[in-house]
């Protein structure tokens, strides 16, 4: 059975791991939705100088584990006299993770808008970049938000990957606990549970979001 | 007397000069020689894959012609000898003195037909949003649709989103209007009305290249009609001419096609 003694005392002690965990998806988050967004407009360019790193990037990205992107980034990247530390690290390796999963949303959304709207927007005189900005990209929006939404349930499950470069997260605080307590089940049991809370508060949130945007465009 | 023939009432609205276009190894247009005087009324009429709306896109450099020059009001529009910034903003800038309206209308479905009207005028032409609300206002009204504001375009039908998009073209104060098959898309019963608003802007002596299938309208508001095949321009006449006494025998085939 339970030891709910277990669970109601170290209850408080995951709750603080969970605040990393959810401050750690919040700034990866951001910063992946910028490096989605560029490296998506990077690839949608003609120039090559642009083109051909964003696509090596997502093609990188993509093609490795994100455990072994963030090893090379906390382990790795000092060897070369960058030292971002394990906080850092996470946020970057997790928002380079997602930022490529990111583009390839954006990407598909921004063209599946119909070039006729491209076309009369140029027509009346808008630059490349207005155009982007005040038709393409709200029209895009409502394509990209619900799989952009599912990247991001991925990137706060993703983060419990940051436990192995040693940031007390939730994952690793339900590890550290269980040498002293020999109470695995309780422990994880509970990360699991605020994984979920996170995870479901995020889904309500999108589901929220995705239908002010659907009725403000109709 | 040379010099006045050069003099800028004498300089045509628009003047394409040998125009070329290649898609890849396609030639679609193969020498098109034009010029259009200020208020004129352009209509151009030919087969399905004649050219007609490569020649419109030609003109506000939707696409980059493959030869030749096109002229508004004596300035070079497809100018290769800027760089590609300097380009970018030199067509921007011929794009707001030249109105397009579509065929499939393209209004802007996440904004009202205000918002559509306005949106250019504001964030191209900087004008403030309150003078911008009353020309769009204005030009609502004009084409029937001032308690249509709010709506948004897809609650419009076709004829109705057709009179927006012309608005939102006329908000840039356009020299020259562009139109391509416009009422092709439209239920019957909604033609008319479009056809209606344009030949209110031909009578206010607006300068307009209109590529269509209405010969009635062609008869009564157009001042010259073009027959294209392809990629060039195979007769050129007044309507009434064109219509009753046609020359080529390609253009006596098309019109004893289209008028069964
Ligand atoms: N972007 C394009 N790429 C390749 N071929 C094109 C393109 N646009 C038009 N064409 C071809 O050019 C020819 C002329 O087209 P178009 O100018 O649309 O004719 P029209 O408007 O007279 O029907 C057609 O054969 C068409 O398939
Ligand atoms: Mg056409």
């Amino acid at each position: 059975m339970l030891d709910w003694n277990i669970i109601i005392h170290y209850f408080p002690f995951l709750l603080k791991g969970a605040l990393l965990t959810l401050q750690i998806a919040i700034l990866s988050l951001v910063l992946g939705l910028a490096f989605g967004l560029g490296a998506a407009l990077c690839k949608l360019t003609r120039n090559p100088f642009l083109r051909w790193p964003a696509i090596f990037y997502v093609w990188l990205v993509r093609s490795t584990p994100l455990l072994v992107q963030l090893f090379i980034i906390y382990f790795g990247f000092p060897q070369m006299g960058i030292d971002l530390g394990p906080f850092w690290s996470g946020v970057l390796g997790l928002a380079l993770n997602v930022g490529a999963y990111n583009a390839e949303t954006i990407r598909g959304g921004i063209v599946s808008v119909p070039a006729g709207q491209t076309e009369g927007a140029r027509s009346l005189g808008m630059s490349g970049a207005l155009t982007m900005r005040r038709i393409i990209l709200p029209q895009a929006l409502r394509i990209i938000i619900p799989p952009l939404g599912n990247n991001f349930i991925i990137l706060i499950k993703d983060t419990s990957l940051v436990s192995t470069i040693t940031l007390v997260e939730l994952t690793l605080t339900a590890q550290r606990f269980i040498g002293s307590t020999y109470k695995p089940f309780e422990m994880y049991l509970m990360a699991a549970a605020l994984y979920a809370v996170m995870t479901s508060t995020a889904s309500l949130l999108l589901s929220w979001l995705e239908k002010r945007t659907r009725n403000e465009a109709r | 007397m040379e010099s006045q023939a050069q003099s800028s009432t004498n300089t045509p609205m628009l003047k394409i000069d040998n125009l070329h276009k290649s898609f890849g190894k396609l030639a679609v247009l193969n020498g098109v020689n034009l010029e259009v005087e200020q208020s004129q009324v352009l209509v151009i009429i030919g087969p399905s894959g004649s050219g007609k709306s490569t020649l419109l896109r030609c003109v506000n450099h939707l696409e980059a012609p493959t030869d030749g020059e096109i002229y508004l009001e004596g300035q070079l529009i497809n100018d290769k000898n800027k760089n590609h910034q300097a380009f970018e903003k030199h067509i921007n800038h011929v794009r707001c003195k030249m109105g397009m309206v579509f065929q499939q209308f393209n209004l802007f479905p996440h904004m009202t037909v205000l918002e559509n009207v306005m949106e250019a005028p504001v964030h191209v032409l900087k004008k403030e949003k309150s003078i911008a609300r009353d020309i769009a206002r204005s030009l609502l009204d004009k084409v029937g649709l001032l308690e249509k504001t709010e709506a948004y375009p897809l609650m419009l039908s076709g004829g109705q989103q057709q009179r927006v998009a012309i608005a939102r073209a006329l908000a840039m104060e356009p020299n020259v209007m562009l139109f391509d098959e416009v009422t092709s898309a439209l239920d019957p019963e909604l033609v008319g009305d479009v056809l209606r608003v344009m030949e209110d802007l031909a009578r206010d002596g607006m300068t307009m290249l209109v590529v269509t299938h209405e010969m009635g309208f062609a008869e009564k508001v157009g001042d010259r009609v073009i027959f294209m095949a392809d990629g060039v321009v195979v007769e050129d006449a007044p309507p009434k001419e064109m219509f009753s006494n046609p020359k080529e025998i390609r253009t006596k085939q098309f019109l004893a096609e289209i008028l069964q």
